[in-house]
């Protein structure tokens, strides 16, 4: 068997290691300079990063910059450090940063893409009447009954593995789904800090306009096969890479199909290309003969 | 209802510690019984329930999640003294520990 290597990208951060900063100054990476890069791009000032900072823990569009940041900077730092890969898969958002590292779009394009979904469905966010939500421990069908019976305005957005599922939809229906839950018996079951209802139905309406913008981009082939988290297909093309920046925004997504797909592909090494180890925590079941390295020692 | 022995409770013990201390990147005597899960370790749900697959393997244990989550939404635990508890509570009960 041939052993392959993957980069995998996160899309949110919830826990920082506390070690991120070291180990980029330790590799000479200033992360200053790629939030510099990020500000001009999005028209103010980003603030200096800390850990205890909560704008970039709480406002959705500073999250998902810091996240794409975070993530760029450490794929930078591995290919400084020439580690190979083979392929490329981004969670939800972590698309972004995927595509950075696959060399298929800029640092700034990359920036654009995030402001752009935000400010695209700025109407739903602002009116606070969406979110979403994971629930840990309930099957697929538990959760499917559990919506269906009280007509929740819910649906599975994402599959992570299969103890872990992330639901999106209306807010005081997801709230209330979420109880649910934890009555039928989830071990956990949390809103998530957004107040869009990413990858649901209630995305599709920008299809078109998000479409329009992101073919306006220049974007090159990427070096290495980028996997779909809609339908898993190995993506060699920029013309691919458009669609599924579209679809990836406004249609259900599958982490663990994806993972599965690259173990298919004799994967066994993977880094985990972002600050915390939230891809790593989400990997416990998903099985397979392969490793997630920490890239914090 | 399995009898829990001395043996269980250390063997039940020592696989808690060693996850932890695996998971967490941490040195064993750095995990007391007074561990905060959370704020000390930050353990997390997912990691709760890898050890109840370990623990469902091992002792060929025959109960659900979803009684598991139901039991734990009523006795929250906290601590890896509290969740040794519990696990041996699983073992001891199985899909009856809900009748406690």
């Amino acid at each position: 068997m041939i052993n392959k290597t993957a980069f995998i990208f996160p899309a949110f951060i919830t826990d920082y290691t506390g070690k991120e900063l070291d180990f980029l100054n330790e590799n000479k990476i200033d992360f200053a300079d790629y939030l510099t890069k990020a500000s001009n791009v999005i028209g103010f000032d980003l603030p200096d990063f800390s850990y205890e900072y909560d704008k970039y823990k709480n406002n959705e569009l500073l999250s998902q910059i810091i996240a794409y940041l975070f993530s760029c900077t450490i794929s930078d730092t591995l290919e400084k450090r020439n580690i190979p890969t083979h392929f490329f898969a981004g969670y939800s958002m972590g698309l972004y940063a995927a595509l950075y590292s696959a060399k298929a779009i800029t640092l700034t394009d990359g920036v654009k893409i995030i402001k752009s979904a935000y400010d695209l469905v700025n109407k739903l966010r602002v009116s606070g009447k969406y979110g979403m939500g994971a629930i840990i421990g309930l099957s697929i069908d538990d959760i499917e009954s559990l919506i269906n019976k009280s007509r929740f305005e819910t649906e599975i957005i994402n599959i992570n593995n299969k103890h872990s599922i992330v639901v999106a939809g209306e807010k005081n229906d997801i709230q209330k789904l979420l109880l649910n839950a934890r009555d039928e018996g989830a071990l956990s079951a949390a809103e998530l800090i957004v107040n869009t209802p990413y990858h649901s139905k209630y995305l599709l309406k920008y299809e078109e306009t998000f479409s329009t913008f992101v073919n306006e981009l220049q974007i090159k082939d990427p070096v290495c096969p980028v996997i779909s988290t809609f339908d898993q297909r190995e993506i060699i093309e920029a013309s691919e890479i458009k669609k599924e920046l579209v679809l990836n925004l406004t249609r259900k997504i599958n982490w663990y199909k994806t993972m599965q797909k690259l173990i298919e592909n004799n994967v066994n090494e993977i880094y985990e290309c972002g600050a915390g180890k939230d891809l790593k925590k989400i990997a416990r079941f998903i099985n397979g003969d392969y490793k997630i390295n920490s890239i914090y020692k | 209802m399995a009898q829990i022995t001395d043996k269980t409770k250390d063997e039940v013990r020592e696989i808690v510690l060693d996850f932890f201390a695996e998971e967490c990147e941490i040195e064993l005597d750095e995990i007391s019984d007074d561990s905060n899960i959370i704020s000390d370790l930050d353990g997390d749900s997912l990691m709760f329930l890898e050890l109840i697959e370990i623990f469902k393997k091992k002792y060929n244990l025959n109960i659900e999640l979803k009684t598991i989550g139901k039991y734990a939404v009523k006795n929250p635990v906290q601590t890896i003294g509290e969740l040794i508890d519990m696990q041996l509570l699983i073992i001891e009960h199985e899909n009856t520990i809900l009748d406690l």
